[in-house]
């Protein structure tokens, strides 16, 4: 195909503003499908995105068109995960593309996450094509969002396109707009090859396929190719590009976007944002942005039944197969037994893996507090990274600490702005800025700690603006804090899966919310259990579950022996779900509830 | 295994008392023919035809028990004693016990049981505070209760046990102490004490579920466990088993076998039975278990072999509720020790036994030792 008939673009909106239908309409629009064969959201492929309604892994569909011109272009519509979390995902796939439309819902106007995207989509020098969606919506505002489109993008509001993706209209607008306005993609098509991989799925028969724009050059079967990261060769065994299902093509040639077979073993190998070269003719210079994995997120994972490690394992390592930037390595809690400190790329991220190990894998789990990456630096000099919370050195030999802080944007209609003020301030925000969207929302920009808002904070600022708020965040870097390991104690001895490495002033608050719940989760025992909040040796908060004085049914059953035993047999079954730590027994829903303090 | 222990369920009450979640049928005339034949059905069922005399195997202990076996009067009780005796032979010296209300206790009954073989009573008395036993709907006073051991021991039955209930709740005034002392002055030569048990079902377990009443709380509950432990050792007792005191000499040799895990026929409805290998109990209801006898049909309603870890289960909770304990292994003494530093168990040997306080824990006790054995 000639570099000037295709067309690289990708789709940035927010979650419900309607990126899957508009890509679904897109499809039909160019005739790759009939209605009939449209199964909504031909993008998703996950069950649980499906289910969620965001796109984690990513696609991309190749379509004919023939436009205005007369002309016949290749449109590759390459998909972009729409979380947080996957900012650097995000960035890989809008390397791929030279074009993005903007997609804002004509009643809700930007959001904080489109915004993110938005920008990254600027900031790597994709043309924008603005469109406002669902104008066909009773609670649509069109001239409004128009205006507010064009004065974030400098454009004038006339021009943005206006569609309604579930009616169809607009839609042939918007091909014609991607085919004039988006650029068409450059490179040397005699040069040694360089091709980006953008995102690669593991196929259990073919091994990890990653998906490619190539940049110079051609990839072709039976060619030698290695990765940036790594120096392995593989032999190509099939190229081809997406449309809905996988075509083979002869070779993928400059601008072209597609995908390649290699039988490499496994995602870790094809991570979005490396390079792939001719192992036999390797281009100098790498494509830039490339960045390692790297975890935010950390948490311990055990099976609650101990005799379920074994699967738990098998189960990390089949994931990691296709989740790349899963992390994970073999971890001991004495509360806990054997387990997994896995690492994630952010909240969403955590939740997924353990619902996919739940689910697909039919294990149960007990997840620790998750916990963010502390850069601590000790008395003689020496820095180490925690990131399990027990593993915190004593406070005597620590010289400070830092903790990871992001800069978030949070907007919101402006009724909500005394409770996500609050709610900013107790999650030790600093305020930076607010700036008024429009008459009705605004814009808060706010640096966090990232440890405050990895647990609830998403939730409790949807409860504080009845669902309003958008929240979107990105690294900063470290910061020195005033944290301290807090530890509770039973009967004396620190259970490590509930140590926490939390702010000062916050501790005391935490210590004692914990020993609470501890004491009403903790059923009463023949001996009295002592629960202690604990920084070092300073107890803070303590809390008792007085023994039983009685636990007999002294009553007639004459020769019904087996009743009794039944009994017996249940209370023996409910203390082998319980964990024991020293003389006590912990039942499994303390470990949940340190998740969900108020 | 042959069985030295006979267990036969008399199912008649007068009414239900309010905590009573036991298989009984109330019945204001007790169909004591119909019982009798039924009884004998299942007798023949599954023993066979009645041995000549010389062929039936000798047991230890008869139980008359329900219900309330002494609904079936005196010549009803002493013919429920001749049935077993066709089939089975009483040993010398054998323990043959009939449970009895204090309000079917006559001198000719007397006579009639004793002439039957009865040599020991076991007497529901429960309590005798008169408000109290209005509150369980008991149908006799505390005078009667009296009466009935005057009476007892006049017809020459003097192996006497005394039930009696503890643990009431705190909204029924009755004076526990009062209670044993009273008990106590009667001169029984073995007493058997309960704590009162909310079970579903029955008007207690209603009045509960309303709020009506609240269950005693453990303080009371131990409180009272343990007075009775004191007042009872002091005067002679021996505190033998979790809920049972019995003069030297005394113990119920009957439900002493079930806990040392002997074999014991069961006969009657709800009936349960060990033959060494598996547990089986009969249909409950009277009904059911006459219909199932008249058809030829075995009254059986369930069974289970039991595995090694029921017997061992089995072994342990029964073990620790009696004062001949349980013979320690390895895997024990990292819980026992504890057990025996709070005062809760002592050594006698190589052997455990509960104190007081210790089966006062009785089941966390058992279920503790239980896991730390299906863990070793």
């Amino acid at each position: 195909m000639q570099l000037d008939k295709i067309r690289n673009f990708c789709i940035v909106a927010h979650i419900d503003h309607g990126k899957s239908t508009l890509a679904d309409r897109l499809i039909e629009e160019t005739g790759m499908l009939q209605k009939r064969e449209m199964k909504a959201q031909v993008l998703d492929t996950l069950d649980l995105e499906r289910e969620r309604g965001i796109t984690i892994k990513l696609n991309a569909v190749r379509m004919s068109y023939t436009a205005k011109d007369g002309e016949t272009y290749e449109l590759n519509l390459i998909d972009t995960p729409g979380h947080v979390d996957f900012t650097y995902e995000v960035s890989r796939s809008l390397a791929a593309c030279e074009g993005a439309v903007l997609v804002v819902d004509a009643s809700q106007g930007i959001q904080a996450q489109t915004l993110s995207n938005l920008f990254l989509a600027m900031d790597a020098g994709l043309e924008i094509i603005p469109i406002l969606n669902k104008i066909d919506l009773p609670g649509a505002e069109p001239d409004r969002r128009a205006q507010e489109v064009a004065d974030l993008l400098g454009v004038d509001p006339d021009g943005i396109l206006r569609v309604s993706a579930k009616a169809g209209i607009g839609i042939g607008d918007l091909l014609e707009a991607v085919v004039e306005r988006v650029p068409a993609p450059t490179g040397d098509p005699d040069g040694p090859l360089r091709a980006l991989i953008y995102d690669s799925y593991y196929d259990k028969y073919r091994g990890a396929i990653p998906s490619v724009r190539v940049v110079d050059g051609v990839l072709k079967p039976k060619m030698q190719i290695t990765f940036g990261s790594n120096d392995a060769v593989y032999e190509v065994a099939e190229v081809g590009y997406n449309q809905l299902r996988q075509v083979k093509a002869d070779q993928l040639g400059p601008g072209e976007v597609g995908y390649v077979v290699a039988s490499v073993r496994s995602v870790k190998e094809t991570r979005a944002g490396d390079t792939v070269f001719d192992a036999t003719n390797r281009a100098e210079e790498p494509l830039p942005g490339y960045q390692e994995v790297r975890s935010f997120v950390f948490a311990g994972i055990y099976p609650t039944d101990t005799t379920q490690y074994e699967l738990l394992r098998d189960a990390l390592e089949k994931l990691q197969l296709n989740d790349a930037s899963l992390q994970y390595e073999p971890e001991t809690s004495t509360a806990l037994g054997f387990g997994f400190r896995c690492g994630f790329l952010g909240l969403l991220h955590m939740e997924i893996v353990q619902e996919r190990l739940e689910r697909e894998y039919d294990l149960d789990l007990v997840t620790t507090v998750p916990s963010v990456e502390y850069k601590v630096h000790l008395t003689d000099g020496t820095l180490t990274e925690i990131e399990n919370p027990s593993l915190m050195p004593p406070a005597g030999v620590i010289a400070a600490v830092e903790e990871p802080y992001v800069k978030a944007r949070i907007m919101a209609p402006k009724d909500y702005i005394g409770p996500l003020m609050t709610l900013g301030t107790e999650r030790r925000g600093i305020y930076k800025n607010m700036t008024y969207l429009d008459q009705e929302r605004v814009e808060f920009d706010f640096e966090f700690p990232l440890a405050e808002i990895i647990l609830d904070f998403f939730d409790k600022m949807k409860t504080v603006s009845r669902g309003y708020a958008s929240l979107d965040y990105e690294m900063l870097g470290y910061r020195e804090s005033d944290l301290v390991r807090l530890d509770m104690l039973i009967n004396g001895d620190p259970i490590d899966a509930f140590s926490v490495i939390i702010h000062k002033d916050k501790a005391y608050e935490w210590g004692r919310k914990i020993a609470d719940k501890l004491k009403d989760l903790i059923p009463r025992q023949l001996f009295e259990v002592a629960i202690q909040a604990a920084i070092g040796q300073k107890v803070i908060a303590r809390t008792t579950v007085k023994p039983l004085r009685k636990d007999v049914l002294a009553k007639c059953y004459g020769g019904d022996i087996s009743r009794k035993r039944k009994l017996l047999e249940k209370q023996k079954e409910g203390k082998k779900r319980m964990k024991q730590v020293g003389a006590v027994e912990i039942p499994q829903e303390a470990f949940l509830a340190v998740l969900q303090v108020e | 295994m042959p069985y030295r222990h006979v267990y036969v369920h008399v199912p008649f009450c007068a009414r239900r008392c309010a905590y009573c979640d036991f298989a009984i049928a109330v019945r204001p005339r007790v169909p004591v023919e119909e019982y009798l034949r039924a009884l004998e059905g299942e007798l023949t069922l599954r023993l066979g035809a009645a041995p000549t005399p010389e062929r039936r195997p000798s047991v230890d202990t008869l139980y008359l028990g329900g219900g309330t076996p002494s609904r079936l009067g005196g010549a009803g009780a002493a013919a429920a004693v001749g049935l077993v005796g066709r089939w089975f032979r009483l040993a010398d010296g054998a323990e043959v016990t009939l449970e009895v209300n204090p309000d079917d206790v006559t001198d000719e009954a007397v006579a009639a049981w004793r002439a039957g073989g009865i040599n020991r009573v076991s007497l529901g008395g429960q309590t005798f505070d008169p408000a109290a036993l209005a509150w369980m709907h008991r149908t006799h006073d505390a005078g009667q209760i009296e009466r009935a051991v005057a009476t007892l021991r006049a017809g020459g039955i003097d192996d006497l046990s005394l039930d009696l209930i503890f643990a009431l709740p705190a909204s029924v005034p009755r004076d526990w102490a009062a209670d044993v002392a009273r008990a106590l002055a009667l001169a029984p030569t073995h007493l058997s004490l309960y704590g009162l048990t909310v079970e579903p079902g029955t008007p207690l377990g209603r009045w509960a579920e309303r709020g009506d009443v609240t269950e005693a709380d453990e303080d009371r509950y131990a409180a009272e466990f343990l007075h009775a432990h004191d007042a009872l050792t002091s005067a002679g007792f021996e505190h033998y088993e979790v809920s049972n005191f019995a003069r030297p000499g005394h113990r119920a040799r009957h439900n002493s076998a079930y806990w040392s895990g002997a074999p014991y026929l069961g006969l009657g409805p709800s009936a349960h039975g060990y033959d060494g290998a598996e547990r089986r109990w009969n249909v409950s209801a009277y009904a059911a278990w006459v219909r199932a006898v008249a058809e030829g049909r075995d009254p059986v309603e369930g069974a289970e072999a039991l595995d090694p870890a029921m017997r061992s289960a089995e072994s342990v909770y029964l073990g620790l509720r009696t004062v001949d304990g349980l013979t320690l292994v390895d895997a024990d003494v990292a819980r026992t020790a504890r057990w025996e530093s709070e005062g809760w168990a002592e050594r006698v040997g190589d052997r455990l036994r509960l104190t007081a306080p210790g089966w006062l824990r009785l089941d966390a006790l058992a279920a503790d030792l239980t896991v730390a054995r299906s863990r070793s």
